[in-house]
């Protein structure tokens, strides 16, 4: 018998729940792929035709996190704040989303956001970050950096290194609520909006090439 | 003494980067490689490095010829390594970007007058001014959210967005409070900075300290300790919520003295809502050209708050300026801001009660009291230039108490003695056997300061009779 979509979409969600569950309860670490499928209902076999590993499971975890962080700044009062602001905005909601996350997001990190992953659009790595970066050129255009500058490969480039840092050392940030976080992802937004400001005002000898 | 300062500034390390010599050092080793991989904390990219501009390095460059020339006895080997932990303290305090603005003050003031003694260069240090970046509103909410459980918009009604003043280390914004529609000020602590400064301090003394300097050394540790103190003091907005609990049960309605009251439920150790006074900061009273009847009163007030304080509430408001008091449109004084305060106990109260009485009414008796006060040694005790100095000073701090009637305070020339009999118990340490007496000191200047400025004529004998009982 043919399993429909919908069943497909059903079993897929019963093992995002059991892996939330789960890597809460016991830790990423102790969470074995037995114990996920046994938690969703199904054979462990199942469970690799829809997550290869288990860092996918957290990957996906990450992603439901960072959609809901987007779908709150999407509510935010659009007029107000500077760049640097705006940004700050972006990841600083995102971190708090993904506090669930925290204790395997150093995982996902060293795997499918790693800077050696394949990030092919379509990989739940290349997905999370394309859609990051979808959203970061837009305030961007929104905020009338120099479209050339601003989308260029080095520049998003340079984003991304600067946001999966504070990721990583937010992962390990151990201060009360994480507040050297806040503090590094201050830094880092007004680093990377100076650098901005600097680069569009030479003569561009940047590509003006986005690269997925 | 004839400095120049731009051969003081060849003279700084060119690449502030530590020598070979360290090699044998391994807990500076050490200290170095974690400080070379440490986030700076705060302050933009292009202007982190605090000796960045030419004031910065004026001042930089002066700590170095210091420091040099109190080692310039030190024996070769004992040199270069003094000369490594010096690159090593420059290297630190290049990225105190917190303390950015102080250095450049100092740097502008030195670059102005290069000849200042060094005991002075080091009062000054010891009053270095921390200052936190601006907060955005969105870092802000986040802080917010951690501090008091909910975002600044749910938690108040109009919180404004715009800070409307500056704080020690945070800044301070219009609210008002949801169940009663009371207008309040919300006081938030950039994060983490209070840590931070306190490991950059650590960090500082344990590079400096093992240098093999002599001279006025003592002093330069001195004034760290009272700058991790008045962090201490200034980053506790608990402490501060405290101490404005214990101020605002001093006055009573008649003395014309506000204190804002703290509403708790609001308030952590890095955020604090109390009620919005309203008034004129000092400048900005005196542009309006205030009566000598305005300037007068608001300088009783001032004195009857400092007074109850300590008579009443045995609490010293330690650094006196400015920024404390709001001249309100109403006759009334807004006595805000007690980050930096200090409790007397009873041994201090009753040392304190010796010296006045002896001050004011039994002069023979007052060297054996600020003996006792002082805790000197038998071999201080000895010192007549001390003790003369000490009683000189008490003179001075007594005048307006003897005096009958409104003493005038606006008069130059008892401001300039108390300055300048300020100035050589600082730089002779005189004090300092009683740490407590060193904030007494800062406070009775800094009042008759706040007094001289405002122009006020005030009979301080008959406030102070009527407020000691």
């Amino acid at each position: 018998m043919r399993i429909t979509e919908s069943a497909k979409l059903e079993t897929q969600q019963r093992i995002v729940t059991a892996a939330r569950k789960l890597f809460v309860e016991k830790g990423f670490d102790a969470t074995t792929t037995r114990d996920l499928a046994a938690e969703a209902g199904i054979a462990t076999g199942t469970l690799f035709n829809y997550f290869p590993a288990k860092e996918a499971l957290a990957l996906e975890l990450m992603l439901e996190a960072a959609a809901a962080a987007r779908l709150e700044v999407a509510g935010r009062d659009a007029a107000s704040g500077g760049l640097a602001e705006k940004l700050f905005l972006l990841v600083a909601t995102e971190i708090r989303h993904l506090r669930p996350c925290r204790g395997f997001v150093k995982a996902v990190l060293e795997t499918s956001l790693s800077p050696f992953a394949s990030g092919e659009a379509e990989s739940p790595g290349g997905r999370y970050r394309r859609e990051h970066l979808q959203l970061l050129e837009r305030m961007l255009r929104e905020h009338g950096a120099e479209v050339a500058v601003a989308t260029s490969f080095i520049a998003l480039h340079l984003y991304w290194t600067l946001y999966i840092g504070v990721l990583a050392f937010w992962a390990e940030d151990d201060s009360p609520n994480q507040e050297e976080t806040l503090v590094a992802l201050d830094q880092a937004t007004r680093l990377f909006v100076d650098w901005l400001g600097s680069a569009g005002s030479q003569p561009s000898h940047l590509p003006g090439v986005v690269k997925e | 003494m004839g400095l120049n300062v731009s051969e003081l500034i060849e003279a700084l390390p060119a690449d502030l980067e530590p020598t070979q010599s360290l090699a044998s050092d391994a807990s500076l080793q050490a200290m170095l490689q974690e400080l070379a991989h440490r986030p700076v904390p705060v302050g933009r990219f292009p202007r982190l490095w605090a000796l960045g501009t030419l004031q910065g390095k004026i001042a930089a460059a002066y700590l170095a010829w210091f420091l040099r020339s109190s080692y310039a006895s030190a024996e070769k080997k004992e040199e270069a390594l003094n000369e490594a932990h010096l690159k090593a303290a420059l290297k630190l305090l290049g990225t105190m970007g917190y303390l950015r603005g102080a250095i450049m003050k100092l740097g502008q003031v030195l670059g102005a007058y290069p000849d200042v003694a060094p005991e002075q260069f080091m009062e000054v240090l010891g009053r270095l001014h921390f200052e936190a970046p601006a907060m955005h509103f969105s870092l802000l909410r986040e802080n917010v959210r951690n501090e008091l459980g909910d975002d600044p918009e749910a938690l108040f009604a109009d919180f404004e967005t715009e800070a409307f003043a500056a704080a020690s280390l945070g800044q301070v914004h219009r609210a008002r409070l949801p169940e009663s529609n009371r207008a309040v000020a919300v006081k938030i602590q950039y994060p983490n900075i209070a840590r931070t400064i306190r490991q950059d301090l650590e960090n500082f003394k344990t590079i400096m300290f093992p240098m093999r300097l002599s001279g006025d050394w003592d002093n330069l540790r001195e004034q760290f300790t009272d700058m991790v103190t008045t962090l201490e003091m200034e980053t506790d907005y608990e402490q501060e919520a405290e101490n404005l609990r214990i101020a605002r049960l001093a006055f009573a309605e008649a003395d014309e003295i506000d204190v804002p009251r703290v509403y708790p439920e609001r308030s952590t150790r890095r955020v604090l809502t109390m009620d919005l006074i309203e008034g004129l900061h000092l400048d900005d009273f005196l542009a309006t050209n205030p009566s000598q009847e305005v300037r007068d009163r608001h300088g009783r007030q001032i004195l009857l708050a400092a007074m109850k304080l300590s008579y009443g509430s045995h609490l010293l408001h330690a650094d006196p300026h400015p920024g404390n008091y709001l001249f309100q449109r109403d006759g009334r004084l807004g006595y805000i801001d007690f980050g930096c305060c200090q409790r007397y106990t009873d041994q201090i109260v009753a040392y304190l009660e010796e010296v006045e009485e002896a001050m004011l009414r039994s002069p023979e008796r007052l060297r054996e009291a600020l003996i006792r006060a002082g805790d000197l040694t038998p071999k201080q005790q000895q010192d007549a230039a001390r003790l003369r100095l000490m009683e000189d000073w008490c003179d001075w701090v007594a005048e307006p108490l003897r005096y009958d009637g409104a003493f005038d305070f606006a008069a130059d020339s008892y401001l300039q003695r108390g300055i300048e009999l300020y100035g050589e118990l600082v730089r002779r340490r005189y004090f300092r056997s009683q740490p407590i007496n060193t904030w007494m000191t800062r406070q009775l200047l800094g009042v008759r300061l706040m007094l001289h400025r405002l122009g006020a004529r005030v009979n301080m004998k008959e406030i102070h009779e009527r407020v000691s009982g």
